[in-house]
């Protein structure tokens, strides 16, 4: 822009910019807007005015004056928050919130709280106009069009499906696969869920689906004790080469829950 | 057209006073309550006055019938007719006598609670992501996803380009002071 280049104009231009970027900041953050002094940013375009030539020039100033306004606006909204009842200092407000304990806020809520009041009951004409419906409807076969989807969907993601897609790549995976054979073959024969159970359940349930991969592979066998509910995890004694696909397969369910999660993690606490 | 005698007025107040609480009490949409329109085409023109009477019966019950708007704010004194047919009246329990009124686990309950105070302390507005921060610091993310969305289904949170606010049922349900104060205390 030919404007930028006369350093004059540049000068009101970083000026104006810089304001204008201060006024997207309160904005955007929530930020207090009397940080902003309206006075000296109404002198400062005052000032510019008579010296705006330009088409560029006069879209700047009237953008100025509509970020202007609306900081005004937030001013007159602070000023209305901070007077009405509801107005606590927010950094007051967190801190006690971050000490308070779960029950606490339950409570809080609980004493506060003034439920709707609402039932739900099928009447007699609700049934009759259900029967009605029932009635009306076509047979399922002479409505496929209604449902095109789920019959075309015929089997749920696998691993290739996700490569193909490029949410994840083949290295990654693999590499991932090899660190946790790596991690149980120095843990040796161990409980399945401490093996699997991390600080964050998120990471747990990652390392659940890559064991179930390695258990797959031939390369982790388990060992379930059905009766004391013990499933123990180690490392193949077979060579890691051969091909799981020679023996037979089977499903082997393990329960994983955010509970059981929680439940194990007092348990190691304790310990 | 002969003038309604006493008990004529008496027994039709009463069957307007009935089908009033069973068009409140009874759900008919997914959100409860019932709009201002839809009273006045079941009660005619003077349903304001059929639940002023129904508040008087309701209030021997701990209850109470609560007005909302939709756009935010619930009733002021003096506001218009046409206002009125906009609004959502519903009924909710005036002061709670029973300890336990929901099946929500006391967790959920805890991360609403803390919700609804760190919005009302940023003006009624926060960012969905400055609250899921907020709330990590005390449960795991994906509970904290899952449970925000749920909040906002259920009308305690309404959520606008990625910003959370207040919503239609916190502003019926909650005393939204007296939470702030029961928290500050």
């Amino acid at each position: 822009m030919e404007n930028y280049k006369n350093p004059s104009k540049q000068m009101k231009f970083d000026e104006l910019f810089q304001l204008l970027n201060f006024c997207k900041t309160i904005q955007a953050d929530g930020t207090d807007p009397f940080d902003l002094d309206v006075k000296k940013f109404l002198e400062t375009l005052k000032h510019y005015h008579k010296k705006w030539k330009s088409l560029d020039d006069l879209l700047l100033d009237a953008e100025a004056i509509a970020e202007l306004a609306k900081i005004i606006e937030l001013q007159g909204k602070w000023i209305k928050d901070r007077s009405s009842s509801f107005y606590i200092d927010p950094v007051l407000l967190e801190l006690k919130l971050k000490m308070l304990e779960p029950q606490q806020l339950a409570t809080a809520f609980f004493k506060s709280w003034h439920p709707i009041i609402s039932l739900d009951r099928i009447t007699p004409q609700r049934l009759t106009e259900g029967l009605a419906y029932w009635n009306a409807l076509l047979p399922l076969g002479e409505r496929t069009d209604e449902f095109p989807l789920p019959s075309a969907v015929k089997s749920t993601f696998d691993i290739e499906d996700l490569i193909a897609l490029n949410i994840l790549s083949k290295t990654e995976f693999d590499d991932s696969i090899r660190a946790v054979l790596n991690e149980l073959e120095e843990r040796g024969k161990i409980d399945y869920h401490d093996f699997i159970y991390d600080d964050a359940f998120e990471t747990s349930v990652k390392k659940a689906y890559l064991t179930s991969y390695l258990v797959s592979e031939g390369k982790a066998e388990l060992d379930i004790n059905p009766l004391e509910e013990e499933v123990f995890i180690s490392p193949s004694n077979n060579n890691v080469n051969t091909p799981a696909a020679h023996t037979p397969s089977r499903s082997i369910p393990v329960s994983l829950s955010y509970e059981d999660w929680l439940r194990w993690r007092v348990k190691q606490k304790r310990n | 057209m002969e003038s309604e005698t006493e008990e004529e007025l008496r027994i039709r107040t009463e069957r307007k006073v009935k089908k009033a609480a069973q068009l409140l009490f009874f759900r008919r949409h997914r959100i409860p309550g019932v709009k201002g329109w839809e009273l006045k085409k079941g009660l005619g023109e003077d349903y304001v006055e059929v639940i002023a009477v129904l508040n008087s019966v309701l209030d021997k019950l701990g209850m109470e019938v609560k007005r909302i708007s939709d756009a935010g704010g619930e009733k002021e004194e003096g506001e218009g007719e046409k206002k009125a047919e906009r609004d959502r009246f519903m009924i909710v329990l005036k002061s709670p006598v029973i300890e336990k009124a929901s099946g929500e686990r006391i967790d959920n309950v805890a991360m609403l609670s803390a919700t609804l105070a760190y919005i009302i302390s940023k003006q009624g507005k926060a960012q969905r992501k400055a609250v899921e921060d907020f709330l990590s610091g005390k449960f795991p993310k994906q509970r904290i996803y899952f449970a925000l969305d749920r909040y906002i289904k259920q009308g305690y949170v309404g959520e606008d380009d990625k910003a959370l606010y207040i919503g239609w049922r916190t502003r019926a349900e909650v005393d939204r002071k007296s939470l702030l104060d029961l928290i500050l205390s």
